[in-house]
């Protein structure tokens, strides 16, 4: 079975450079992000933006639907930011902050051009670090990015539960997607009732077949001589790539200018 | 060993303890929780250097002897020996006898454990303490071997069945066991990926590793099998070459077993009249190949 976005993270143009550079470039960008001025921030997603449908040829589709989610968060917790409401008989404390309003029974709700401005810096940093997110998520594979940590010394403990989640949450999945077939074809999830009852089966189901599972991938973990550690060993890391490590620096040196002159606008 | 019909010589008379890689000496085994016996007095002696098929219908005991063959289970009562020496549980004879014994399961989903193909096949090299360049070299070897380096890098679930079981027996030949065992591997496997696992657990016999298959395809029994095993009932009731074991007709009917395909047809060309064995003693074709050479017009 293939999932779209694991398989994007191993098909992308970008896969062969070094993990280690990949992450160190997006969390560095992260961070000019999350600290400077909206127009940064728009360069800072227009950047990544750019990196990963043109260099790394994610679709520009699956790009799109991937942001949308976050902007769908965004836009309901924004929601209460622009918008308020007071009493009409105090209409007139309010009418320089109001932009655009209607009278609604005895209250006043406008749109506060202070919450809107405040909305819109609060939803350009987020979307500007969510790109910065998907750029690791979209071209660092999950083995690699397990590398990485093993390298950085992470506990040993936590990677060890990282790779068997990893592998185990497509078990887990294909097994769902069995058990839902099955389902299917024997008749099942014809109307909501039903598909409650049936989803309630598979799920019971589904925690037996792990548990048979569990049980013989043990058996299977002893045949191979495990002795309490799960180590493995990659091959060795890709070249570093010195174009990428010199587009990245240039990158962030235009980022950081632009930056110190703003702030020295502003003054 | 009572009440086991043996047929043929297992190994040259010699020095016998040397040449029997694992003995199992009255075994008894019942699952916790399970009133059945699934090893009920079983005997049975692998020997080194031959190609050994594990014959026996569903439920008859053959994935619990595997299991016993590792150290995974230990006997309720009877021995298991490797190489004349008894079993000794403890850690560090476990982690060895592993090594010497490769066990290649049936679904080979259950001794996967890493993200991606070359991390797996490192997994058992890393469990014998090998120093990490050295384990690279291997794995490097064993991809090339096995025409795995373009799938080094690809996930353990972006695999097909057949592709996995290749990698499952890549990992288990990485450590370099000298007994292979192998749980009804050629199951679900299409003829084109059954035909050339057959060809590298060919490879790996002539190259010095004891393979033993556990199964029920009697033809594939007939077909590749040295020496073969019939278990029923949690013990051995029949040992011998597959010719031989094959003419027991009766004793493979009441075990429910039946006979092969070609043996079948070779009884009935002979009761049509206008064949012969080609030599005495041989009684049963192979393969179609030989049944071609045999057949007179």
């Amino acid at each position: 079975m293939r999932y779209p976005l694991e398989t994007l993270a191993y098909t992308n143009r970008l896969r062969d450079l070094p993990p280690e550079q990949k992450l160190l470039f997006a969390g560095g960008t992260l961070l000019m992000a999350l600290l400077g001025q909206p127009f940064v921030q728009v360069l800072v997603f227009l950047w990544m933006s750019g990196l990963l449908i043109l260099c790394a040829r994610i679709p520009l589709k699956t790009y799109g639907c991937l942001l949308g989610l976050p902007c769908a968060f965004l836009l309901m917790g924004l929601l209460p930011l622009t918008v308020s409401w007071m009493p009409a008989a105090r209409l007139a404390i309010a009418v320089e902050d109001a932009w655009a309003g209607f009278q609604w029974g005895g209250w006043w709700i406008y749109v506060s051009r202070a919450g809107a401005a405040q909305a819109l810096t609060t939803a350009v940093r987020a979307v500007a670090a969510v790109s910065c997110l998907y750029f690791v998520l979209l071209t660092v594979p999950f083995g690699q990015l397990l590398q990485v940590l093993r390298r950085l010394r992470m506990p040993v403990l936590l990677t060890e539960l990282l790779l068997v989640m990893f592998r185990f949450i497509f078990v887990l999945l294909a097994t769902a997607e069995q058990i839902r077939l099955a389902q299917l074809s024997r008749g099942g999830y014809r109307g909501f009732r039903q598909g409650m009852r049936d989803l309630g089966r598979l799920i019971v189901r589904l925690f037996v077949r792990t548990r048979e599972q569990m049980t013989q991938w043990t058996l299977g973990l002893f045949s191979r001589g495990f002795t309490g550690q799960l180590h493995v060993v990659s091959s060795a890391r890709g070249k570093t790539s010195r174009w990428f490590a010199a587009a990245a620096v240039a990158g962030w040196m235009v980022l950081l200018v632009l930056e110190w002159r703003l702030r020295m606008g502003m003054r | 060993m009572d009440g086991v019909a043996r047929f043929g010589v297992a190994v040259e008379d010699g020095d016998a303890v040397s040449q029997w890689l694992l003995e199992m000496e009255d075994v008894h085994f019942a699952y916790p929780g399970s009133a059945q016996t699934a090893l009920n007095g079983l005997s049975l002696r692998v020997p080194a250097g031959k190609k050994c098929v594990l014959l026996g219908r569903n439920g008859c005991g053959k994935s619990t002897l595997l299991l016993h063959a590792n150290g995974i289970y230990r006997p309720q009562r009877g021995v298991v020996k490797w190489r004349g020496r008894p079993f000794a549980y403890n850690l560090r004879w476990l982690a060895d006898i592993r090594r010497k014994v490769g066990l290649v399961l049936q679904d080979p989903e259950h001794q996967f454990v890493a993200a991606t193909v070359e991390e797996d096949i490192s997994y058992g090299l890393c469990n014998v303490g090998l120093p990490e360049a050295a384990i690279r070299r291997r794995v490097a070897e064993i991809l090339e071997r096995f025409g795995l380096l373009g799938l080094a890098k690809t996930p353990l679930h972006h695999l097909s069945l057949g592709q996995k079981k290749w990698v499952a027996l890549a990992g288990v030949m990485a450590v370099e066991p000298e007994l292979l065992l192998l749980d009804e591997p050629t199951a679900s496997l299409d003829p084109y990926h059954e035909k050339r696992l057959l060809q590298e657990l060919d490879r790996l016999h002539a190259a010095g590793t004891t393979v033993m298959m556990a199964t029920h395809d009697l033809d594939l029994a007939l077909a590749w099998g040295d020496w073969i095993f019939v278990v029923d009932g949690g013990r051995l009731v029949l040992e011998g070459t597959p010719e031989a074991v094959f003419s027991q007709r009766d004793v493979l009917d009441e075990l429910r077993l039946g006979v092969p395909l070609l043996a079948e047809v070779w009884q009935m060309l002979l009761e049509m009249g206008g064949q012969e064995p080609p030599a005495a003693g041989a009684n049963i074709p192979r393969t179609v190949e030989e049944l071609r050479r045999w057949l007179k017009v």
